[in-house]
Protein backbone atom coordinates (compact mmCIF):
# COMPACT_ATOMS: atom_id res chain seq x y z
CA UNK A 1 0.00 0.00 0.00
CA UNK A 2 2.83 2.33 1.00
CA UNK A 3 4.74 1.59 -2.19
CA UNK A 4 1.69 2.43 -4.24
CA UNK A 5 1.51 5.86 -2.60
CA UNK A 6 5.18 6.56 -3.28
CA UNK A 7 4.82 5.62 -6.97
CA UNK A 8 1.75 7.77 -7.33
CA UNK A 9 3.51 10.74 -5.67
CA UNK A 10 6.56 10.40 -7.95
CA UNK A 11 4.35 10.24 -11.03
CA UNK A 12 2.38 13.27 -9.86
CA UNK A 13 5.54 15.33 -9.23
CA UNK A 14 6.92 14.33 -12.64
CA UNK A 15 3.69 15.36 -14.34
CA UNK A 16 3.66 18.71 -12.54
CA UNK A 17 7.29 19.44 -13.52
CA UNK A 18 6.58 18.64 -17.15
CA UNK A 19 3.46 20.81 -17.18
CA UNK A 20 5.36 23.64 -15.50
CA UNK A 21 8.21 23.43 -18.08
CA UNK A 22 5.73 23.45 -20.96
CA UNK A 23 3.89 26.39 -19.40
CA UNK A 24 7.17 28.32 -19.05
CA UNK A 25 8.05 27.59 -22.69
CA UNK A 26 4.63 28.72 -23.85
CA UNK A 27 4.96 31.85 -21.74
CA UNK A 28 8.31 32.64 -23.33
CA UNK A 29 6.86 32.05 -26.77
CA UNK A 30 3.92 34.29 -25.91
CA UNK A 31 6.26 37.06 -24.80
CA UNK A 32 8.13 36.97 -28.10
CA UNK A 33 5.22 36.00 -30.35
CA UNK A 34 4.60 39.58 -31.39
CA UNK A 35 8.29 40.05 -32.15
CA UNK A 36 8.64 42.92 -29.74
CA UNK A 37 12.34 43.72 -29.64
CA UNK A 38 14.86 46.39 -30.62
CA UNK A 39 17.95 45.75 -32.67
CA UNK A 40 21.10 47.83 -32.69
CA UNK A 41 24.50 47.47 -34.26
CA UNK A 42 27.32 46.64 -31.87
CA UNK A 43 30.28 47.11 -34.20
CA UNK A 44 31.82 45.74 -37.38
CA UNK A 45 31.78 41.94 -37.27
CA UNK A 46 33.86 39.52 -39.28
CA UNK A 47 33.11 39.02 -42.97
CA UNK A 48 29.61 37.72 -43.68
CA UNK A 49 28.13 38.43 -40.26
CA UNK A 50 26.65 41.22 -38.16
CA UNK A 51 27.35 41.88 -34.51
CA UNK A 52 24.13 43.13 -32.96
CA UNK A 53 22.64 43.82 -29.57
CA UNK A 54 19.04 42.69 -29.37
CA UNK A 55 16.83 44.12 -26.64
CA UNK A 56 14.02 41.71 -25.77
CA UNK A 57 11.10 42.49 -23.47
CA UNK A 58 9.63 40.02 -21.04
CA UNK A 59 8.09 39.71 -17.59
CA UNK A 60 10.74 37.14 -16.81
CA UNK A 61 14.35 38.16 -17.54
CA UNK A 62 15.26 34.53 -18.29
CA UNK A 63 12.77 34.41 -21.14
CA UNK A 64 14.16 37.60 -22.61
CA UNK A 65 17.66 36.12 -22.64
CA UNK A 66 16.58 32.84 -24.17
CA UNK A 67 14.59 34.60 -26.90
CA UNK A 68 17.37 37.05 -27.77
CA UNK A 69 18.88 34.85 -30.45
CA UNK A 70 15.55 34.20 -32.12
CA UNK A 71 14.72 37.90 -32.08
CA UNK A 72 18.14 38.80 -33.53
CA UNK A 73 17.71 36.45 -36.52
CA UNK A 74 14.17 37.72 -37.03
CA UNK A 75 15.44 41.30 -36.89
CA UNK A 76 18.12 40.70 -39.51
CA UNK A 77 15.55 39.10 -41.83
CA UNK A 78 12.65 41.49 -41.33
CA UNK A 79 13.66 44.69 -39.55
CA UNK A 80 17.27 45.73 -40.13
CA UNK A 81 18.75 48.49 -38.03
CA UNK A 82 19.87 52.08 -38.23
CA UNK A 83 23.58 52.83 -38.13
CA UNK A 84 25.24 54.11 -35.03
CA UNK A 85 28.59 54.41 -33.34
CA UNK A 86 31.60 52.16 -33.77
CA UNK A 87 31.62 52.55 -37.54
CA UNK A 88 28.19 50.96 -37.97
CA UNK A 89 26.32 51.69 -41.16
CA UNK A 90 22.55 51.24 -41.56
CA UNK A 91 21.51 47.70 -42.47
CA UNK A 92 18.39 47.09 -44.47
CA UNK A 93 16.51 43.89 -43.69
CA UNK A 94 17.18 40.91 -45.96
CA UNK A 95 13.47 40.85 -46.83
CA UNK A 96 12.21 44.21 -48.02
CA UNK A 97 8.55 43.23 -48.31
CA UNK A 98 6.90 42.59 -44.89
CA UNK A 99 4.15 40.49 -46.46
CA UNK A 100 6.75 37.83 -47.27
CA UNK A 101 6.53 36.53 -43.70
CA UNK A 102 2.86 35.73 -44.19
CA UNK A 103 3.41 34.35 -47.70
CA UNK A 104 6.03 31.86 -46.49
CA UNK A 105 4.39 31.25 -43.12
CA UNK A 106 5.04 27.52 -43.16
CA UNK A 107 8.77 27.97 -43.71
CA UNK A 108 9.16 30.70 -41.09
CA UNK A 109 7.05 28.84 -38.51
CA UNK A 110 9.33 25.82 -38.70
CA UNK A 111 12.47 28.00 -39.02
CA UNK A 112 11.67 29.93 -35.84
CA UNK A 113 10.31 26.96 -33.89
CA UNK A 114 12.02 26.15 -30.59
CA UNK A 115 15.32 24.51 -31.52
CA UNK A 116 14.61 25.42 -35.15
CA UNK A 117 17.06 26.05 -37.98
CA UNK A 118 17.52 29.68 -36.96
CA UNK A 119 20.02 28.50 -34.32
CA UNK A 120 22.49 27.60 -37.09
CA UNK A 121 22.78 31.26 -38.06
CA UNK A 122 23.34 32.90 -34.69
CA UNK A 123 25.84 32.61 -31.89
CA UNK A 124 26.33 34.39 -28.62
CA UNK A 125 29.12 36.95 -28.65
CA UNK A 126 29.53 37.21 -24.87
CA UNK A 127 29.21 33.61 -23.64
CA UNK A 128 25.67 34.42 -22.59
CA UNK A 129 26.69 36.93 -19.92
CA UNK A 130 24.66 40.13 -19.73
CA UNK A 131 26.31 43.44 -18.86
CA UNK A 132 24.74 45.11 -15.79
CA UNK A 133 23.59 48.04 -17.92
CA UNK A 134 21.82 45.68 -20.32
CA UNK A 135 19.38 44.34 -17.70
CA UNK A 136 16.73 47.02 -17.29
CA UNK A 137 13.45 46.95 -15.41
CA UNK A 138 11.22 49.09 -17.59
CA UNK A 139 8.03 48.76 -15.53
CA UNK A 140 6.78 47.02 -12.41
CA UNK A 141 6.39 43.72 -14.17
CA UNK A 142 8.57 43.97 -17.25
CA UNK A 143 12.26 43.64 -18.06
CA UNK A 144 14.25 44.76 -21.08
CA UNK A 145 17.34 42.63 -21.60
CA UNK A 146 20.11 43.35 -24.09
CA UNK A 147 22.01 40.37 -25.53
CA UNK A 148 24.94 40.70 -27.92
CA UNK A 149 24.91 38.08 -30.65
CA UNK A 150 26.62 37.40 -33.95
CA UNK A 151 24.26 36.69 -36.88
CA UNK A 152 25.67 35.04 -40.00
CA UNK A 153 23.91 37.27 -42.49
CA UNK A 154 25.58 35.93 -45.65
CA UNK A 155 24.59 32.34 -44.85
CA UNK A 156 21.12 33.47 -43.89
CA UNK A 157 20.72 35.37 -47.15
CA UNK A 158 21.90 32.35 -49.13
CA UNK A 159 19.30 30.20 -47.38
CA UNK A 160 16.53 32.68 -48.22
CA UNK A 161 17.78 32.87 -51.81
CA UNK A 162 17.75 29.09 -52.14
CA UNK A 163 14.16 29.00 -50.83
CA UNK A 164 13.14 31.68 -53.35
CA UNK A 165 12.19 34.12 -50.60
CA UNK A 166 14.67 36.81 -51.65
CA UNK A 167 16.26 37.41 -55.04
CA UNK A 168 19.97 36.86 -55.53
CA UNK A 169 22.03 39.72 -56.97
CA UNK A 170 22.75 37.69 -60.10
CA UNK A 171 19.25 36.29 -60.59
CA UNK A 172 17.93 36.89 -64.08
CA UNK A 173 21.41 37.15 -65.62
CA UNK B 1 19.15 4.54 -80.35
CA UNK B 2 15.75 6.21 -80.11
CA UNK B 3 16.20 7.09 -76.45
CA UNK B 4 19.67 8.50 -77.25
CA UNK B 5 18.11 10.87 -79.82
CA UNK B 6 15.41 11.89 -77.37
CA UNK B 7 18.04 12.64 -74.72
CA UNK B 8 20.03 14.78 -77.18
CA UNK B 9 16.89 16.68 -78.16
CA UNK B 10 15.94 17.32 -74.53
CA UNK B 11 19.48 18.47 -73.73
CA UNK B 12 19.42 20.87 -76.68
CA UNK B 13 16.06 22.29 -75.57
CA UNK B 14 17.31 22.76 -72.01
CA UNK B 15 20.44 24.47 -73.30
CA UNK B 16 18.34 26.84 -75.43
CA UNK B 17 16.07 27.64 -72.49
CA UNK B 18 19.06 28.40 -70.29
CA UNK B 19 20.72 30.55 -72.96
CA UNK B 20 17.70 32.59 -73.88
CA UNK B 21 16.23 32.90 -70.41
CA UNK B 22 19.02 35.11 -69.14
CA UNK B 23 19.44 38.84 -69.66
CA UNK B 24 22.82 40.18 -70.77
CA UNK B 25 24.92 40.43 -67.66
CA UNK B 26 26.63 43.77 -67.18
CA UNK B 27 30.35 43.76 -66.41
CA UNK B 28 31.55 45.63 -63.34
CA UNK B 29 35.00 46.96 -62.53
CA UNK B 30 36.42 48.84 -59.54
CA UNK B 31 38.34 51.96 -60.56
CA UNK B 32 40.12 54.37 -58.19
CA UNK B 33 38.50 57.79 -58.54
CA UNK B 34 40.25 60.84 -60.03
CA UNK B 35 40.11 62.48 -56.59
CA UNK B 36 41.93 59.56 -54.96
CA UNK B 37 44.55 59.42 -57.75
CA UNK B 38 45.09 63.18 -57.47
CA UNK B 39 45.37 63.17 -53.67
CA UNK B 40 47.85 60.30 -53.76
CA UNK B 41 49.95 61.68 -56.61
CA UNK B 42 49.02 59.14 -59.30
CA UNK B 43 48.43 61.62 -62.12
CA UNK B 44 49.97 62.12 -65.53
CA UNK B 45 50.37 65.57 -67.10
CA UNK B 46 50.33 65.99 -70.83
CA UNK B 47 50.27 68.95 -73.13
CA UNK B 48 47.03 68.94 -75.08
CA UNK B 49 47.67 71.61 -77.77
CA UNK B 50 48.94 74.13 -75.23
CA UNK B 51 46.64 73.19 -72.35
CA UNK B 52 48.10 71.03 -69.59
CA UNK B 53 45.70 68.17 -68.95
CA UNK B 54 45.91 65.85 -65.94
CA UNK B 55 44.72 62.26 -66.22
CA UNK B 56 44.88 59.43 -63.63
CA UNK B 57 47.86 57.08 -63.89
CA UNK B 58 46.12 53.82 -62.93
CA UNK B 59 49.05 51.60 -63.87
CA UNK B 60 51.39 53.34 -61.42
CA UNK B 61 48.70 53.33 -58.72
CA UNK B 62 48.36 49.53 -59.02
CA UNK B 63 52.12 49.03 -59.08
CA UNK B 64 52.95 51.27 -56.13
CA UNK B 65 49.98 51.33 -53.74
CA UNK B 66 49.26 48.10 -51.81
CA UNK B 67 46.22 49.63 -50.09
CA UNK B 68 44.32 50.07 -53.35
CA UNK B 69 45.03 46.43 -54.20
CA UNK B 70 43.78 45.32 -50.78
CA UNK B 71 40.52 47.26 -51.08
CA UNK B 72 39.86 46.16 -54.68
CA UNK B 73 40.68 42.56 -53.84
CA UNK B 74 38.28 42.62 -50.88
CA UNK B 75 35.47 44.18 -52.96
CA UNK B 76 36.09 41.70 -55.81
CA UNK B 77 35.92 38.80 -53.35
CA UNK B 78 32.68 39.94 -51.77
CA UNK B 79 31.04 40.57 -55.14
CA UNK B 80 32.16 37.15 -56.42
CA UNK B 81 30.46 35.56 -53.41
CA UNK B 82 27.24 37.27 -54.51
CA UNK B 83 27.57 35.68 -57.98
CA UNK B 84 28.93 38.82 -59.59
CA UNK B 85 32.68 38.45 -60.18
CA UNK B 86 34.17 41.78 -61.20
CA UNK B 87 36.65 42.59 -63.93
CA UNK B 88 40.03 43.32 -62.38
CA UNK B 89 41.31 46.61 -63.74
CA UNK B 90 44.98 45.80 -63.21
CA UNK B 91 44.64 42.59 -65.22
CA UNK B 92 42.59 44.38 -67.90
CA UNK B 93 45.37 46.95 -68.35
CA UNK B 94 48.00 44.19 -68.61
CA UNK B 95 45.93 42.21 -71.14
CA UNK B 96 45.42 45.33 -73.21
CA UNK B 97 49.15 46.01 -73.30
CA UNK B 98 50.08 42.46 -74.23
CA UNK B 99 47.39 42.41 -76.95
CA UNK B 100 48.80 45.64 -78.39
CA UNK B 101 52.30 44.11 -78.52
CA UNK B 102 51.01 40.91 -80.11
CA UNK B 103 48.93 42.83 -82.69
CA UNK B 104 51.96 44.97 -83.59
CA UNK B 105 54.11 41.92 -84.24
CA UNK B 106 51.49 39.78 -86.02
CA UNK B 107 51.61 39.45 -89.80
CA UNK B 108 49.91 37.29 -92.38
CA UNK B 109 51.85 34.16 -93.39
CA UNK B 110 50.88 34.54 -97.06
CA UNK B 111 50.87 38.28 -97.76
CA UNK B 112 52.77 39.73 -94.77
CA UNK B 113 49.83 42.06 -94.06
CA UNK B 114 49.46 43.37 -90.52
CA UNK B 115 46.28 43.41 -88.38
CA UNK B 116 43.83 46.12 -89.53
CA UNK B 117 43.12 48.85 -87.00
CA UNK B 118 41.21 52.03 -87.67
CA UNK B 119 41.80 55.16 -85.55
CA UNK B 120 38.45 54.45 -83.86
CA UNK B 121 39.59 50.90 -83.01
CA UNK B 122 42.69 52.39 -81.38
CA UNK B 123 40.64 54.79 -79.24
CA UNK B 124 38.27 52.00 -78.20
CA UNK B 125 41.18 50.03 -76.75
CA UNK B 126 40.62 50.85 -73.11
CA UNK B 127 39.88 48.94 -69.93
CA UNK B 128 36.09 49.20 -69.78
CA UNK B 129 33.03 47.84 -68.05
CA UNK B 130 29.28 48.44 -68.17
CA UNK B 131 29.19 49.62 -64.57
CA UNK B 132 32.21 51.38 -63.12
CA UNK B 133 32.56 51.13 -59.34
CA UNK B 134 34.38 54.33 -58.49
CA UNK B 135 36.36 54.06 -55.29
CA UNK B 136 37.48 56.93 -53.06
CA UNK B 137 38.75 57.00 -49.52
CA UNK B 138 40.43 59.61 -47.42
CA UNK B 139 42.14 59.24 -44.08
CA UNK B 140 40.93 61.74 -41.48
CA UNK B 141 43.41 62.52 -38.71
CA UNK B 142 42.51 64.33 -35.51
CA UNK B 143 45.49 64.25 -33.16
CA UNK B 144 46.35 60.59 -32.69
CA UNK B 145 42.89 59.47 -33.89
CA UNK B 146 42.41 58.18 -37.40
CA UNK B 147 39.26 57.37 -39.32
CA UNK B 148 38.42 56.49 -42.89
CA UNK B 149 35.95 58.32 -45.10
CA UNK B 150 34.84 55.74 -47.65
CA UNK B 151 32.87 56.26 -50.85
CA UNK B 152 31.79 53.69 -53.44
CA UNK B 153 29.83 54.85 -56.47
CA UNK B 154 28.38 52.53 -59.09
CA UNK B 155 28.25 54.50 -62.35
CA UNK B 156 26.53 53.34 -65.52
CA UNK B 157 29.17 53.77 -68.21
CA UNK B 158 26.61 54.70 -70.88
CA UNK B 159 23.96 56.80 -69.20
CA UNK B 160 26.45 58.36 -66.72
CA UNK B 161 23.89 57.78 -63.99
CA UNK B 162 24.86 56.70 -60.49
CA UNK B 163 23.11 53.39 -60.07
CA UNK B 164 24.50 52.29 -56.69
CA UNK B 165 26.20 53.93 -53.76
CA UNK B 166 27.60 53.41 -50.28
CA UNK B 167 29.35 56.11 -48.35
CA UNK B 168 30.22 56.97 -44.77
CA UNK B 169 32.90 57.55 -42.16
CA UNK B 170 34.19 54.73 -40.01
CA UNK B 171 34.74 54.77 -36.25
CA UNK B 172 37.84 56.74 -35.19
CA UNK B 173 40.66 54.65 -33.76
CA UNK B 174 43.81 55.45 -31.80
CA UNK B 175 45.63 52.23 -32.55
CA UNK B 176 44.26 50.53 -35.69
CA UNK B 177 46.39 50.76 -38.81
CA UNK B 178 45.08 52.10 -42.11
CA UNK B 179 44.71 48.66 -43.82
CA UNK B 180 42.61 47.45 -40.86
CA UNK B 181 40.40 50.54 -41.00
CA UNK B 182 40.04 50.09 -44.77
CA UNK B 183 39.06 46.46 -44.35
CA UNK B 184 36.41 47.48 -41.80
CA UNK B 185 35.13 50.18 -44.16
CA UNK B 186 34.66 47.67 -46.98
CA UNK B 187 32.86 45.22 -44.65
CA UNK B 188 30.64 48.01 -43.34
CA UNK B 189 29.63 49.36 -46.75
CA UNK B 190 29.41 46.44 -49.15
CA UNK B 191 25.96 45.29 -48.01
CA UNK B 192 24.50 48.72 -48.69
CA UNK B 193 26.27 48.91 -52.02
CA UNK B 194 25.00 45.54 -53.22
CA UNK B 195 21.53 46.42 -51.97
CA UNK B 196 21.39 49.60 -54.07
CA UNK B 197 22.80 47.64 -57.02
CA UNK B 198 20.05 45.05 -56.52
CA UNK B 199 17.45 47.83 -56.60
CA UNK B 200 18.93 49.04 -59.90
CA UNK B 201 18.71 45.52 -61.37
CA UNK B 202 15.14 45.12 -60.08
CA UNK B 203 14.21 48.38 -61.82
CA UNK B 204 15.93 47.15 -64.98
CA UNK B 205 13.97 43.88 -65.00
CA UNK B 206 10.71 45.75 -64.42
CA UNK B 207 11.14 48.77 -66.69
CA UNK B 208 13.78 47.62 -69.18
CA UNK B 209 17.43 48.45 -69.66
CA UNK B 210 18.19 52.16 -69.93
CA UNK B 211 20.25 53.09 -72.97
CA UNK B 212 21.30 56.09 -75.05
CA UNK B 213 20.50 56.32 -78.76
CA UNK B 214 22.21 58.86 -80.99
CA UNK B 215 21.32 59.70 -84.57
CA UNK B 216 23.95 61.42 -86.71
CA UNK B 217 24.32 62.13 -90.42
CA UNK B 218 27.28 61.83 -92.79
CA UNK B 219 28.16 65.28 -94.14
CA UNK B 220 27.83 64.09 -97.77
CA UNK B 221 24.22 62.93 -97.26
CA UNK B 222 21.65 64.99 -99.13
CA UNK B 223 18.86 64.48 -96.56
CA UNK B 224 18.38 65.58 -92.96
CA UNK B 225 16.10 64.90 -90.00
CA UNK B 226 13.62 67.54 -91.17
CA UNK B 227 13.17 65.86 -94.56
CA UNK B 228 9.96 63.96 -95.33
CA UNK B 229 10.72 60.58 -96.88
CA UNK B 230 8.24 58.55 -98.91
CA UNK B 231 5.29 60.82 -98.09
CA UNK B 232 5.71 60.17 -94.36
CA UNK B 233 6.24 62.67 -91.55
CA UNK B 234 9.58 64.44 -90.98
CA UNK B 235 12.32 61.91 -90.31
CA UNK B 236 12.87 63.13 -86.72
CA UNK B 237 9.22 62.41 -85.86
CA UNK B 238 9.35 59.05 -87.66
CA UNK B 239 12.27 58.00 -85.45
CA UNK B 240 10.48 59.22 -82.31
CA UNK B 241 7.37 57.24 -83.29
CA UNK B 242 9.46 54.08 -83.79
CA UNK B 243 11.02 54.52 -80.36
CA UNK B 244 7.61 55.10 -78.76
CA UNK B 245 6.32 51.88 -80.36
CA UNK B 246 9.30 49.73 -79.43
CA UNK B 247 10.48 50.90 -76.01
CA UNK B 248 9.13 49.49 -72.73
CA UNK B 249 5.95 51.45 -71.91
CA UNK B 250 6.98 53.93 -74.63
CA UNK B 251 9.64 55.44 -72.38
CA UNK B 252 12.35 57.67 -73.82
CA UNK B 253 13.33 61.33 -73.73
CA UNK B 254 14.32 63.41 -76.72
CA UNK B 255 17.20 65.34 -75.21
CA UNK B 256 18.32 67.14 -78.32
CA UNK B 257 17.31 67.19 -81.96
CA UNK B 258 18.54 69.29 -84.88
CA UNK B 259 18.45 68.71 -88.60
CA UNK B 260 21.74 66.79 -88.49
CA UNK B 261 21.62 64.99 -85.11
CA UNK B 262 19.33 63.66 -82.43
CA UNK B 263 20.02 62.42 -78.93
CA UNK B 264 17.58 60.17 -77.11
CA UNK B 265 18.23 59.45 -73.43
CA UNK B 266 16.48 57.28 -70.85
CA UNK B 267 15.45 54.92 -73.63
CA UNK B 268 14.06 51.85 -71.88
CA UNK B 269 14.58 48.78 -74.02
CA UNK B 270 13.19 45.30 -73.34
CA UNK B 271 15.71 42.76 -72.05
CA UNK B 272 14.57 40.10 -74.54
CA UNK B 273 13.38 40.24 -78.14
CA UNK B 274 10.26 38.48 -79.44
CA UNK B 275 12.29 35.26 -79.88
CA UNK B 276 13.18 35.35 -76.20
CA UNK B 277 16.82 36.20 -76.85
CA UNK B 278 18.63 38.66 -74.62
CA UNK B 279 19.26 41.95 -76.37
CA UNK B 280 21.42 45.01 -75.79
CA UNK B 281 21.47 48.51 -77.28
CA UNK B 282 23.00 47.34 -80.55
CA UNK B 283 20.40 44.62 -81.13
CA UNK B 284 17.58 47.00 -80.24
CA UNK B 285 18.76 49.87 -82.47
CA UNK B 286 19.37 47.35 -85.29
CA UNK B 287 15.56 47.29 -85.58
CA UNK B 288 15.46 51.05 -86.17
CA UNK B 289 18.36 50.79 -88.60
CA UNK B 290 16.50 48.18 -90.67
CA UNK B 291 13.25 50.17 -90.47
CA UNK B 292 14.99 53.24 -91.95
CA UNK B 293 16.82 51.29 -94.64
CA UNK B 294 13.59 49.62 -95.85
CA UNK B 295 10.85 51.21 -98.00
CA UNK B 296 9.43 53.83 -97.95
CA UNK B 297 12.48 55.57 -96.41
CA UNK B 298 15.32 53.67 -98.12
CA UNK B 299 17.96 55.49 -96.06
CA UNK B 300 21.28 53.67 -95.96
CA UNK B 301 22.84 53.88 -92.53
CA UNK B 302 25.65 52.68 -90.33
CA UNK B 303 25.10 51.26 -86.85
CA UNK B 304 27.82 51.85 -84.27
CA UNK B 305 27.73 50.43 -80.73
CA UNK B 306 29.40 51.08 -77.42
CA UNK B 307 28.95 48.33 -74.86
CA UNK B 308 25.52 47.19 -73.70
CA UNK B 309 24.01 50.62 -73.39
CA UNK B 310 24.85 52.99 -76.20
CA UNK B 311 24.24 52.80 -79.96
CA UNK B 312 24.54 55.36 -82.76
CA UNK B 313 23.01 55.35 -86.23
CA UNK B 314 24.79 57.46 -88.84
CA UNK B 315 22.45 58.22 -91.73
CA UNK B 316 23.51 58.52 -95.38
CA UNK B 317 25.70 55.51 -96.08
CA UNK B 318 27.36 52.48 -94.49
Amino acid sequence: MKLKHVILSVLFIGFCTSVNAQWKKNKANEDTKIWRYDLECEGIAKKGSKLVKVWSYSKNPKHAISRGMKNAVHGIIFKGYAGGGQGCTPFQALVSDPSVEEKHKEFFDSFFADGGAYLRYVSSATDGSIAPGDRLKVSKREYKIGVIVNVQTDQLRKLLESKGIVKALNSGF
Amino acid sequence: MKSHKLFTLLSALLFCALCFGQAKKPTLMVVPSDVWCNQNGYMLNFDNQGTVTRIPDYKRAFQENPEVLQVISQINGMMAERGFPLKNMESAIKTMESNAVEDGLRSSKDSGASVAESPIDAIKKAAKADIIIQLTWTVNTTGPKKSINFNLQGLDAYTDKQVATATGTGAPSFSAEIPVLLSEAVLAHMDNFTLSLQQHFDDMFENGREIIVRIQTWDDWDGDLNTEFGGEDELGYVIEDWLADNTVKGRFSTTDITESMALFEQVRIPLYNDKGRAIDARRFVRGLSKYLSDAPFNIQNKLVMKGLGRATIILGSK
